[in-house]
């Protein structure tokens, strides 16, 4: 599995607590909503650090597990996320997404959270494209198309939403909450 | 665990329990917790300056020395230094410290000097009170 992060820290050979000593010092010169791969040997270390992000408001993304080697992705708290404010007008609520899915039917869906939390359960089918990256890359999406945009909280779905609207897609709707509530079917990317 | 207080008591002084102590303490600082540790009696040579450096096994436990260097278990001295960075608070209990006749220079960098009323005060609204 290749998920991409924006730090990586080695905390191989180290014993607990250290792992998360390291990572907690390492998450300081991350900005919010980065992502850091924390490398660890710790056979404690998953669920010290699914404990740890837990308790700091931190997002767990998963492990990977590779001969010895336990590869753990935690994203950044961002502040913004957690007011739940959003201004989109359009909206589809996440029951209404889950039944278009399971019925079936032609679906765009648009998840703009970063690779490595798509890496870890996403819609399937869904594409791809961090809400860093939309303006170089928005023209990869068809403006014919009724596209639902999605994240985590409905907050950068939100800013998204609006930045598409700005672009002329005519057809855009933010779906709240998001991939936290998610309790559809979802693949993992490879 | 932000607005989370930590309020230990570390009174024994062996290597394990240093690392009792160090790494709950170093844990809940990592997880945005305030944390201070009381060190009295044994305890205090948890954080003293040569002290800490070279702590006894308990007796009839040093088999596990072997242990900790297969492990990679972090040094005391490098569980001071972290929980010092990580702004600990650590006090030395005046009163042990009077007993044993030793003064604030014999300690670690960043220490207070305090008495049981000082912990209790720190300790009255603490969430976690541990003793080790």
């Amino acid at each position: 599995m290749n998920i991409e992060a924006n730090e990586r820290l080695d905390a191989k050979g180290l014993a607990c607590p250290m792992p998360i000593v390291k990572t907690k010092k390492a998450l300081t010169n991350l900005e919010p909503g980065q992502v850091i791969e924390v490398q660890a040997t710790d056979k404690g270390s998953t669920a010290d650090i699914k404990a740890w992000a837990e308790s700091t408001g931190h997002q767990y993304l998963g492990t990977v597990e590779e001969r010895e080697v336990l590869t753990h992705y935690v994203r950044k708290a961002s502040e913004s996320e957690k007011n739940g404010e959003t201004k989109h007008e359009d909206v589809t609520e996440l029951e209404d997404l889950r039944s278009k899915v399971d019925g079936d039917e032609d679906l765009s869906i648009l998840d703009v959270r970063e690779p490595a939390e798509f890496a870890f359960g996403h819609i399937p089918g869904a594409i791809n494209i961090p809400l860093g990256e939309l303006e170089e890359r928005f023209e990869e999406l068809n403006e014919d198309d009724e596209l639902h945009v999605i994240c985590r909280t409905g907050s950068r779905s939100d800013l998204a939403a609006q930045k598409l609207s700005g672009k002329g897609y005519k057809h855009v709707r933010n779906v709240v909450p998001g991939m936290a509530e998610w309790e559809g079917p979802t693949d993992k990317t490879n | 665990m932000a607005n989370t207080k930590v309020a230990i008591i570390a009174a024994n002084g062996s290597l394990f329990d240093a690392y009792k102590v160090f790494n709950v303490a170093t844990a809940a600082a990592a997880s945005d917790a305030e944390v201070g540790i009381f060190f009295t009696f044994e305890g205090l040579n948890l954080i003293h300056k040569e002290g800490h450096k070279s702590l006894p096994l308990p007796e009839g436990k040093e088999h596990f020395q072997e242990g900790f260097e297969k492990t990679n278990v972090p040094s005391i001295e490098e569980l001071v230094g972290i929980a010092q960075e990580m702004n600990i608070k650590l006090i030395a209990c005046q009163m042990t410290m009077d007993v044993m006749s030793l003064e604030k220079g014999d300690f670690v960098e960043g220490i207070e000097v305090g008495g049981a009323a000082s912990f209790i005060d720190y300790a009255k609204d603490a969430n976690m009170s541990l003793t080790f």
